[in-house]
């Protein structure tokens, strides 16, 4: 389900060295449409989580240009940073949430610094929570949720905020089935509400019956469309 | 700006880092505490200096041949200076009468003195409304220059050296506040380095959530402006309690009523804490700056 539009997501020869040994991304080009459910797939290290941190502005590119949404990324000021990165929701591989925080807190961030008001702010919040199936945890600490927990507090952050692209970068590399599939499900359910969706895994389960874009990495380069 | 969040977490923030807080606003306090001394000292000593001024009397000594007939001519003429009150003239004869007075117990002492030994004089009375210490010295400088006078005196040294001393007290303030004011912003800003150290975590995630630099720098901003304007009232509440302190168990001698001593006028006061608050936070912008670069 390509669009015809102008593309929300474009790369065009990017390519991302770490250090003069690392190529982590060797001039890579793709683009990805509004609406778009795209899985990015490859054995580890071969680029996935790169190719996203590049795109939330974690990382710079060292060649090539990068559009979101009609903007080069090259050419935003620090004080537009913020602003792109509201349109994006990020599932971290390593989750970043505040570990001393309550589940409430960490999600509530993302609407926090959007200037939400307080009570709008607590009804979606516990709404979200609730969608990952951690209602009866709100007020825990982070630090004593399980992997899965976690997890899926890091998922409730990033679309709380309803942005209009999420990344997610192994969003179910610890949840066993039965929450992979509701996570999938979930996502699935934000891409029909318009959210354009990038995920990174390298479980073929996920995608090997569906009609979804995969994207295959290896070794910094696109393997197959 | 979502202003009441930034309020709550930088409430949050004093709340959590409690000790950290309190240490800092304590070396405002002493810095300002320092600084409010050295000011109450240098405004009383130009107090002091002042009011002395303003009593003092030039004291114009006539050459003993001055003939009777010229001492109103010279009075007009010292009348007519500008900033003059009151000029009284004193006869040899009047003078030795003071000094009998002044020895009315001892009165062989002045046994067989010619009673006109003492020279002639003027006392003038300076007008407390045009006081000025340039003034004094510049009208007994005119008057030395005449013919018929023999000397002037108007306790000349007394009154520079009060002056160069309150210029030198004012001078070291000045330096002084310098001084203490780079002092505490530097505290300040290192303090809110340790803290934001502590926080780089929370910081990253913040900016990963599209905070902006101000929304992540509020709360340390407030934190430190109040760290800066709490020390600094609590420095003037001290000094307050100090010097009310010292007035009551001593204030009540003629002397220590005679120097008219008064605490820091009220707009010392807010400066100080205007200031104060304003440096910490210019002290923790500097130190977030380093920080929130990308
Ligand atoms: N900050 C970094 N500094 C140096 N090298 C890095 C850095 N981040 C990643 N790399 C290297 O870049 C390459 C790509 O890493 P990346 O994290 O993108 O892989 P990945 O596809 O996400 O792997 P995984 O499936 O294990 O998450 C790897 O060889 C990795 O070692
Ligand atoms: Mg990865």
């Amino acid at each position: 389900m390509i669009g015809t539009e102008q593309p929300i997501i474009e790369l065009k020869k990017v390519s991302k060295r770490y250090a003069r040994d690392i190529l982590a991304l060797d001039e890579v080009d793709l683009k990805i449409s509004k609406g778009e459910f795209v899985f990015l797939t490859g054995p580890s290290g071969a680029g996935k989580s790169t190719l996203l941190k590049l795109l939330y502005l974690a990382e710079r590119p060292t060649a090539g240009s990068i559009n979101i949404e009609g903007l080069d990324l090259s050419g935003l000021s620090r004080s537009q940073i913020p602003q792109l990165r509201r349109k994006v929701g990020v599932i971290f591989q390593d989750f970043k949430l505040l570990y001393n925080r309550s589940v409430f807190e960490n999600v509530a961030l993302s609407l926090e610094v959007l200037g939400f008001k307080r009570e709008q702010l607590t009804k979606r919040v516990k709404q979200v929570i609730e969608g990952v199936g951690l209602g009866d945890k709100l007020y825990r600490k982070v630090i004593q949720l399980s992997g899965g927990e976690q997890q899926r507090v890091a998922i409730a952050r990033a679309v709380v905020n309803r942005p209009p692209i999420i990344l997610a970068d192994e969003p179910t590399g610890n949840l066993d089935r039965k929450r992979t599939r509701e996570v999938v499900a979930l996502m699935d359910e934000l891409n029909a509400r318009g959210a354009t969706i990038v995920f990174a895994t390298h479980d073929e389960t996920l995608f090997r019956n569906t009609h979804r874009r995969v994207i295959l990495l290896e070794k910094g380069k696109i393997k197959e469309d | 700006m979502p202003f009441g969040i930034i309020l709550k977490r930088a409430f949050r923030d004093i709340r959590q880092n409690l000790v950290t807080h309190l240490m800092t606003t304590l070396v405002v306090v002493l810095t300002c505490l320092i600084f409010v001394f050295f000011n109450l000292f240098s405004i009383n000593l130009q107090r002091i200096a002042d009011h002395f001024g303003k009593e003092l009397a030039i004291i114009v000594y006539l050459k003993k041949d001055v003939s009777q007939e010229k001492v109103p001519v010279l009075y007009q003429k010292i009348v007519s200076i500008k900033g003059i009150k009151e000029v009284k003239f004193v006869s040899s004869e009047d003078a030795f009468k003071r000094l009998e007075r002044y020895f009315s117990n001892e009165r062989e002492i002045l046994a067989g003195v010619d009673p006109t030994f003492l020279p002639p004089a003027f006392e003038i009375q300076i007008d407390k409304a045009l006081y000025n210490p340039n003034r004094v010295k510049e009208i007994a400088k005119e008057i030395s220059k005449w013919n018929e006078v023999d000397k002037v005196q108007y306790g000349k040294e007394w009154v520079d050296r009060l002056e160069n001393f309150s210029k030198m007290v004012r001078t070291a303030l000045i330096f002084c506040a310098a001084l203490l004011l780079v002092t505490a912003a530097f505290v300040v800003s290192n303090t809110i380095k340790l803290t934001v150290y502590a926080r780089q975590d929370e910081i990253e995630i913040m900016r990963l959530v599209g905070a902006t630099n101000g929304f992540i720098m509020g709360p340390y901003l407030v934190a430190s402006l109040l760290q800066g304007l709490l020390g600094s009232g609590a420095a003037v509440a001290l000094a307050f309690l100090a010097y009310s302190y010292l007035i009551r168990a001593f204030g009540n001698s003629s002397f220590w009523e005679s120097l008219h001593l008064q605490f820091l006028p009220a707009e010392n006061i807010i400066s100080i804490v205007v200031v104060s608050g304003l440096f910490c936070m210019l002290g923790t912008a500097m130190a977030l700056r380093r920080f929130l670069k990308l």
